[in-house]
């Protein structure tokens, strides 16, 4: 009884889900820097507040959102600036949901 | 093999008649298996979006449920390898192996529900995967019926590697979210945003669960209509309709098991930040997709748990429990074969009491289990204790401190900062000093004014009382 393992598959494997989750998580967070940098702080309180949460609380929330409004206002870029962030942050966003469609996609033609 | 359109003799046509009754109660029963899973592994999906609070339990419950539906539809390669692949079809009968692969399912359906029934960490995947192993080798008193080539590359080798494939890849990209994100200006950081973010992951995972999970039953049925004949042995693809029927139940079981256990998920894992749930989603999803790619028949459960871990560790000042980690790596071990020796048995029954009485009994059995937990579930209301999510239990592999050291672009901003301020004092203590010496010359200076002042005063009142006596 000969058994052949194929290495190289778990090897493509790896790579493959290494490659997929790093473009999703490194251009998402890039796109929230971009946000942050654009003056757009996302400020999102649980939608709901289950026991488990220690990340915010609602008032925790309001004041972040304060925070992030004050950030804002100091921010030291120009309007153009900010503008050309908001945008290159919406296209970060596209892009990470891009790799997640063409990983999709691959696997449903395969 | 069955031939479909053979002339039958009375004897030849009970044994059709036989073979198609055993292949609609083995497809009763894997449905029902494809149920318990769907049920089960709500958990694994949204379990992070709900402990971080990204999703409302309902709105995860029914996002996961439509999309199992979906992902179901998507690969057959996972069902390939079950209905194609483990099992050496050539030379078993129809009568002789249909019993086996229900006893097989029997197997399976009775060590995942005592696993929940006792609370301890296991897999529906390699409960069915064990079962029907097992009760192939029992029920065929033959290794050689099992491909193992196939077991051990596409079912051993991927639930040892994959959770660590899992693990790894949610520290790297929980480190880099937190990189991409972090501020040293103690300005707002952005990663709430990260919330936004889980809804898509998460959505992901649970596609994944469909695309893989969903697929091991529709392997099981299509290995027991190519059994009996009713399906080309060389067209091993599942039929459409098997497709539709298992996407269709994992979806039910998901809504309808998911109202049990999620309600409990948030107090299952404690300390999750939206950032860590993304990165361990997006590992999860990933992992599951690449595999289905390549027909691994995976444990989501497991994947999900590694992942879980090692987004736990990506995460500053982290420790890992390593006797929890342990605890739920020797379940993870003993599933296959604690399902293999279940499924064998009821393999030892369709031996002893033959391929009918052996079903009806293992039926009986099934059902006797079935309602067993029906009424326990009826009976005993759903705690943090006794929910079914070894996906929390992972979390608590993990602990994380609190206030996690700097890193070390921030050690070298404190030093600087600590540097500066040490600077501002020596100037300023400097300055006091001058200001001091400047001060107490001023008061000597003053001093000596008043001190000359006086004496000319007095020179003065000297000369004029000498004027006055003249």
């Amino acid at each position: 009884m000969s058994i052949t393992i194929d290495w190289i598959a778990f090897l493509e494997v790896f790579v493959a889900a290494l490659a997929g989750a790093a473009l999703v998580v490194c251009f998402y967070a890039f796109g929230l820097r971009l946000l942050v940098r654009a003056g757009r702080a996302p400020v999102v309180a649980p939608a709901e507040f289950t026991d488990a949460i220690t990340v915010i609380t609602e008032k925790e929330a309001r004041r972040a959102a304060k925070a992030a409004a004050k950030a804002a206002k100091k921010s030291p870029l120009t309007e153009g600036q900010r503008r050309f962030a908001l945008i290159a942050a919406y296209a970060s966003f596209g892009v990470s949901a891009l790799a997640v469609l063409g990983g999709l996609l691959l696997l449903v033609l395969h | 093999m069955l031939r479909r359109h053979s002339p039958l003799n009375p004897d030849r046509k009970r044994t059709v008649e036989t073979a198609v009754f055993i292949v609609v109660l083995v497809i009763a029963l894997a449905l029902f298996f494809d149920f318990t899973n769907g049920f089960h592994d709500t958990a694994n999906a949204m379990a992070t979006p709900i402990a971080t609070g990204a999703l409302k339990p309902k709105v995860a419950v029914m996002l996961a449920a439509g999309l199992n539906l979906v992902g179901a539809f998507l690969s057959t390669e996972v069902s390939k390898t079950i209905s194609h692949g483990m099992i050496n079809e050539d030379g078993i009968n129809a009568e002789q192996f249909l019993p086996i692969i229900f006893a097989g399912l029997i197997g399976a359906i009775t060590w995942n529900m005592l696993t929940w029934l006792l609370g301890l960490p296991s897999s529906s995947s390699h409960a069915l995967f064990g079962g029907l192993i097992g009760a192939t080798i029992v029920g065929m008193m033959s290794l050689a019926a099992i491909n193992f080539g196939v077991v051990l590359s596409k079912v051993v080798l991927p639930a040892l590697i994959a959770p660590f494939t899992a693990g790894v890849i949610a520290f790297v990209v929980t480190k880099v979210a937190y990189a991409a994100t972090r501020r040293y200006d103690n300005k707002p950081d952005g990663r709430d945003g990260f919330r936004w973010g889980q809804i898509f992951t998460s959505s992901l995972v649970a596609l994944a669960h469909g695309t893989n999970d969903a697929q091991k039953t529709m392997g099981v049925i299509t290995l027991a209509l190519i059994t009996a004949g009713l399906q080309d042995r060389e067209h091993n693809d599942p039929q459409l309709w098997v497709i539709f029927a298992c996407a269709i139940t994992i979806a039910l079981g998901t809504y309808m098991g998911g109202w049990r256990i999620i309600r409990t998920l948030g107090k299952g894992l404690t300390d999750v930040k939206p950032a860590q749930g993304f990165s361990a989603e997006s590992s999860t999803a990933s992992t599951i997709l690449a595999s289905s790619f390549f027909g691994f028949a995976l444990s989501t459960t497991q994947v999900a748990s590694g992942s879980v871990i090692g987004s736990g560790l990506g995460r500053r000042g982290s420790t890992v429990r390593w006797r929890t980690v342990g605890r739920i790596a020797v379940g993870w071990v003993l599933t296959l074969p604690a399902a293999g020796a279940v499924g064998a048995l009821a393999a030892l029954l369709v031996v002893w009491l033959g391929p009918v009485w052996g079903v009806i009994v293992g039926a009986i059995i099934a059902v006797a289990i079935i309602l067993a937990i029906f009424l326990r579930s009826r009976t005993n209301a759903v705690h943090a204790g006794n929910a079914m999510s070894e996906v929390a239990d992972s979390g608590h592999a993990v602990k994380v401190k609190r206030n996690p050291p700097p890193t070390r672009r921030q050690r070298a901003i404190l030093r600087e900062q600590a540097r500066l301020k040490a600077e501002q004092e020596a100037r300023e203590k400097a300055a006091r000093k001058a200001r001091a010496k400047a001060d107490a010359k001023k008061a000597a200076d003053e001093k000596r004014a008043v001190e000359k002042a006086s004496a000319q005063a007095a020179k003065a009142a000297k000369a004029s009382g000498k004027g006055d006596r003249k």
